[in-house]
């Protein structure tokens, strides 16, 4: 049963992903990709069922991996090659080599090392990868039908996209399951391949510089990933994540031997979570078409950076390079937020954010309190989620409107009543309580308690966010009193924004038998003390206590009256907005009348500060500051 | 029971909104007299709100002419009920001496309804408050209150 | 059950408490003008003609808006009197601004849309400030907890005097005075007709002012805390303070968003930065 559930969240992907290869059939391939979605749903949740195992498939696979090593590594050679890109080339050639050294001289017990192994935070994972993924896939379906459509493409380059698509999420799953950190290896170079090759999908001039920037950065992680192995192996011993993470204290204490690789480690996590300063392959990879961007942000890619955080977490707990990573991770919130706050293009809003939001869930990583570990995987879950939806509705309003700024987006409400309703949902489960992600910057701030300059950073970097969600959300509203006609949408973009949407909710509301069958478990494994006690479902520590039930009656209730009141109003009682009593309306867009009795359209703007959020003066700051806590983290932290 | 303090609400808070339409400045000198220490006519609840929406009292100096009665009207009809217009000075009651111009209308009463004529050229400020108290016991015998 | 007693209380008296130190308020302005000023039941009397009016509006959002407002403040007031967590206290009084101020941008209307951007500016420069000062009663009290706040032997302000005057900057800008009253004002002084309230009118206009009059109690609450060891002591600071608000909002000037959020941040990070080292050297 279990190999069989491995095989369906690892292997199935790979598989199906060939075929959809070769498939050149609409039809069947929204069927294959509709089924493949929900075997990997089920059997994802299956595997939770199942709960923690171990597990070594036969040797064979293993030397397959190998080979898919060297073929990756290959392949990305020949594109830095042929892109004469100096860095690309290098860095690569050092894995090769340090790849062959390690795998031929250095590793002795090829196949003692169990491949597979998880714990509950695995779990979460393989469900965010399989649930979310699969949706975000789904979603896919109609998006590229469109986008294809949009640019009058002769032939159809739907089959590689998909390809990829779900070769990536068989990657991740295989990631976050592999227990022999050779194997995990792999399938980190498997996620870098796809998303270079997902983010260069439109072969534009600029995707191809995106693709390529995106490739350099992650495969400076992946070098520092190979070589934290390397280091890890020459410490420990083993291979075995599991036996690292069991012996992890016994490592600490040892001295600070085991935290050259971790930092190795961790650094090749921060560049795959695009933390500053590599930030700029994330906001440059929103030139891929939306499935893209909502997969790497949410579900794969961006996540496997932080899981690898997370995970190592315990073994470098009570460090002082734990320390650092907690600061660099809040510098991160802080600063990305303040980026998002003066964009007005709303994929890149999303970026930020969620850059901004894996530097949360770094901190958290860092912070390496229970309480705080808790947040960080609660940050995972929902986060993913509420990120893919967010996503996924910028993605169905630029296909309709033709513009993802924001601006653009003024009275959404009037023209795509159903997907701007999904989307303020989507910034108000990001934002505000009782939902989950809340829930978590609740825990997350609450563990800071007692670190004065991580509280500051935080306590800024959320009065920042604040901002630039609520703008979003209430400039989409500004519609006349009328009712709208709900717009016609394609089954496979409608289904996946409304399940996220109810997942989103759902979720938010069992958050505490999210945290006592999930989190719980895995906080106590590791850390021997549990966070919180829940009492009512109420979450409560000595540092204070969230209510959820509570809230989420009340507010619940108060919600619930409020529409019913709502409903009550009549279009007798509505009248014009306030403009001098000179209002004028052309086109159901406002205006005022003007001399010689001429419409002036009225248009109104967001602040964007620019004076202390513009992008091009800020990145610059925001880069040497990353860029030194990275090497005090190495210097003082580490060594 | 809540009807009756809700009365005594609307009694004892008239919110005013000053409109001019078309006035010499006069008029308008003189409404804004009425805030000064000297009168405060905060005494009696009436705050001096910038919008109509929030506004229980127009006032209105000056004439009406072609340029601007839509704008009055504007302003008129986005008051919500109950809600009453004072029109003070010569040119709000009649149009004063540019009733005879060739764009005026004349007095305010000529697109919305009126309910008390403030006269005098300029209107003084206790007129004006005065204007307003008699708006209040129109009010009052509208709401069947006895005072 | 005390806590329910509590909750109901909290409930009920906070709105007539908070009209009556509006009252107070606008009396002693007018004093401080040398008028004589309205009747102290005057915000009552304004809020029940309010509440008789006729509904108006753009769109029903403002309506949902004004309604998620009132519950979100009224709830933040009930989570404070029951002595809850401070920091989930404040992320409750944040659905209620966050929902006042897309009720705001739900209307096309550019004066609403000016005040609703500068009442995110306000939270931008407020909320930073109130975190800091739960976080530094969490390091002087060791919980986030409100009711560990009354198991302190001596007052907080001997720990914390900075962090007071932090609250303070918070306060004025909460409670909408001068110089920060940016966004809208709390008396009838005209700035963009009515920034952030532009729109909204009549009974929904009513729901925001008694929402506001649970935020002026929240706030109040929060400095109270700060001498928790007696009651009589509580009053005379709640007093002082609010005297003082007045006072500054009587003599200054408004001030433009960018001064308020540069010296609210700047002065903010200064005093908490100074007032912990001192508490470390304590
Ligand atoms: S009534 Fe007299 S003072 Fe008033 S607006 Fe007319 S001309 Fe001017």
């Amino acid at each position: 049963m279990l190999d069989t559930l491995v095989f369906v969240t690892v292997l199935l992907p790979f598989l199906v992903a060939a075929v959809l290869l070769v498939l050149r059939e609409q039809n069947l391939r929204k069927v294959i990709l509709v089924a493949t979605a929900g075997v990997l749903i089920l059997s994802s949740l299956a595997m939770l069922r199942g709960g923690a195992f171990i597990m070594s498939p036969a040797p064979l696979w293993g030397s397959l991996v190998t080979l898919g090593d060297f073929l990756i590594l290959a392949v990305v050679l020949l594109v830095g090659l042929k892109r004469k890109n100096q860095i690309i080339v290098w860095l690569t050639v050092a894995q090769i080599v340090g790849l062959i050294w390690f795998d031929f001289f250095m590793v002795k017990d090829h196949g003692a090392t169990p491949a597979f192994f998880a714990d509950d935070l695995s779990l979460v994972m393989v469900l965010v990868v399989s649930i979310v993924g699969s949706l975000i896939a789904v979603y896919g379906i109609g998006y590229m039908k469109e986008h294809e459509e949009h640019l009058h493409l002769t032939t159809s380059k739907q089959p590689q996209f998909f390809f990829f698509i779900v070769l990536f999420l068989g990657a991740m799953n295989g990631l976050v399951l592999a227990n022999n950190m050779l194997w995990m290896y792999f399938f980190w170079e498997c996620t870098t391949l796809c998303s270079f090759m997902l983010i260069g999908h439109d072969d534009t001039e600029i995707a191809r510089k995106n693709a390529e920037r995106a490739l350099w950065m992650n495969v400076l992680g992946g070098t520092a990933f190979l070589f934290g192995v390397m280091l890890l192996y020459k410490v420990t011993g083993t291979l075995s994540l599991q036996e690292i993470l069991a012996r992890g204290p016994e490592f600490a204490v040892a001295g600070g031997a085991i935290l050259v690789p971790m930092f190795l480690l961790v650094f090749a996590g921060m560049t795959k979570a695009a933390q500053a300063p590599f930030q700029s392959w994330l906001t440059g990879a929103m030139v891929a078409p939306t499935p893209v961007s909502a997969l790497l942000h949410s579900s794969t890619m961006v996540k496997a950076g932080v899981y690898i955080i997370v995970r190592l977490a315990p073994i470098y707990a009570g460090t002082y390079f734990s320390n650092f990573v907690a600061l660099f991770g809040a510098f991160v919130f802080l600063a990305t937020a303040c980026l998002a706050a003066g964009q007005s293009n709303g994929k890149k809003i999303l970026a930020y954010s969620t850059i901004s939001n894996l530097a949360l869930i770094i901190a958290c990583a860092g912070i390496n309190t229970p309480a705080a570990i808790t947040a960080a995987i609660l940050l995972i879950l929902f986060h993913a989620i509420s990120k893919a939806l967010m996503f996924l509705c910028v993605g169905a309003i630029e296909q309709k409107i033709g513009s993802r700024d924001i601006e653009d987006m003024r009275g959404l409400f009037a023209r795509m009543p159903r997907t701007a309703l999904v989307a303020v949902i989507g910034i108000l489960t990001m934002t505000l309580p009782p939902f989950g992600m809340l829930m978590a910057k609740w825990m997350a701030i609450e563990s800071a308690h007692g670190q004065f300059l991580l509280m500051i950073m935080l306590a800024l970097g959320s009065g920042v966010t604040v901002l630039f969600w609520c703008r979003w959300a209430g400039l989409m509203l500004a519609t006349p009193f009328a009712k709208a006609a709900p717009e016609a949408q394609d089954g496979t973009i409608r289904g996946p924004l409304y399940l996220l949407a109810g997942l989103a909710v759902v979720l938010s509301f069992f958050s505490p038998l999210v945290y006592n069958g999930l989190v719980a478990p895995v906080v106590a494994m590791y850390y021997k003390t549990a966070p919180y006690v829940l009492r009512y479902g109420n979450f409560e520590s000595a540092t204070g206590v969230f209510l959820v039930y509570p809230l989420f009656i009340l507010l619940g209730l108060g919600f619930f009256f409020a529409l019913r009141q709502t409903r009550k109003i009549t279009a007798a009682q509505a009248v014009g907005p306030y403009m001098c009593g000179e209002q004028t309306s052309v086109d159901g867009k406002p205006g005022f009348l003007g001399p010689l009795g001429q419409n002036v359209t009225a248009v109104s703007g967001n602040y964007y500060l620019e004076q202390f959020f513009g992008e091009a003066m800020l990145s610059k700051w925001i880069n040497v500051i990353a860029l030194a806590v990275l090497v005090i983290m190495l210097f003082g932290g580490a060594l | 029971m809540l009807g009756n303090l809700i009365n005594q609400g609307r009694i004892k808070s008239p919110w005013v909104v000053h409109f001019d339409c078309g006035s010499c400045n006069g008029c308008d000198i003189e409404v804004l007299a009425c805030l000064t220490p000297l009168y405060d006519i905060e005494r009696f609840g009436i705050l001096n709100i910038g919008n109509p929406k929030h506004a229980d009292v127009l006032l209105v100096t000056g004439t009406v002419n072609q340029r601007n009665k839509h704008v009055l009207k504007n302003i008129y009809d986005q008051m919500p009920t109950p809600k009453a217009v004072i029109a003070i000075g010569a040119c709000g009651c009649s149009g004063g001496v540019f009733r005879e111009a060739y764009n005026v209308v004349g007095g305010v009463d000529k697109v919305i309804p009126v309910d008390v004529y403030v006269p005098g050229c300029p209107a003084r400020p206790e007129a004006i408050i005065d204007g307003v108290v008699a708006a209040l016991e129109k009010v009052k015998k509208l709401l069947g209150m006895t005072a | 059950m005390t806590k329910i007693l509590l909750a109901v209380l909290a409930l009920v008296a906070a709105p007539i408490l908070g009209a009556l130190i509006t009252g107070v308020d606008r009396r002693i302005t007018a004093w401080l003008q040398s008028r004589y000023g309205p009747p102290i039941l005057q915000p009552l009397y304004d809020v029940l003609k309010l509440l008789g009016k006729q509904p108006m509006l753009v769109n029903t959002w403002q309506a949902l808006c004004a309604y998620v407002y009132l519950v979100g403040a009224a709830l933040s007031v009930v989570l404070l009197f029951t002595g809850s967590d401070l920091l989930l206290i404040f992320f409750v009084l944040t659905v209620g601004a966050v929902f006042l101020v897309m009720g705001a941008l739900a209307s096309p209307s550019p004066y609403s849309q000016i005040g609703g951007q500068r009442e995110l500016l306000q939270m931008l420069a407020y909320e930073p400030l109130l975190i800091l000062v739960f976080a530094s009663i969490a390091m002087v009290t060791g919980s986030f907890k409100v009711s560990s706040v009354f198991e302190l032997s001596r007052p907080m302000l001997y720990d914390l005097p900075l962090m007071f005057i932090v609250l303070g900057y918070a306060l004025t800008i909460k409670l909408r005075k001068s110089p920060f009253d940016i966004s809208a004002s709390a008396h009838a002084h005209q700035e963009l007709v009515r920034g952030v309230y532009t729109e909204y009118s009549g009974p929904y206009l009513a729901m925001i002012e008694i929402a506001h009059w649970y935020e002026v109690i929240l706030v109040l609450g929060i400095c109270a805390l700060f001498w928790s060891t007696s009651f009589v002591g509580m009053i005379v600071l709640v007093a002082l303070t609010y005297l003082a608000e007045i006072l500054v909002d009587n003599v200054t000037a408004r001030l433009t968003w960018r001064v308020m959020l540069k010296s609210a941040v700047g002065m903010g990070l200064v005093l908490t930065v100074v007032n912990m080292l001192w508490l470390y050297a304590q």
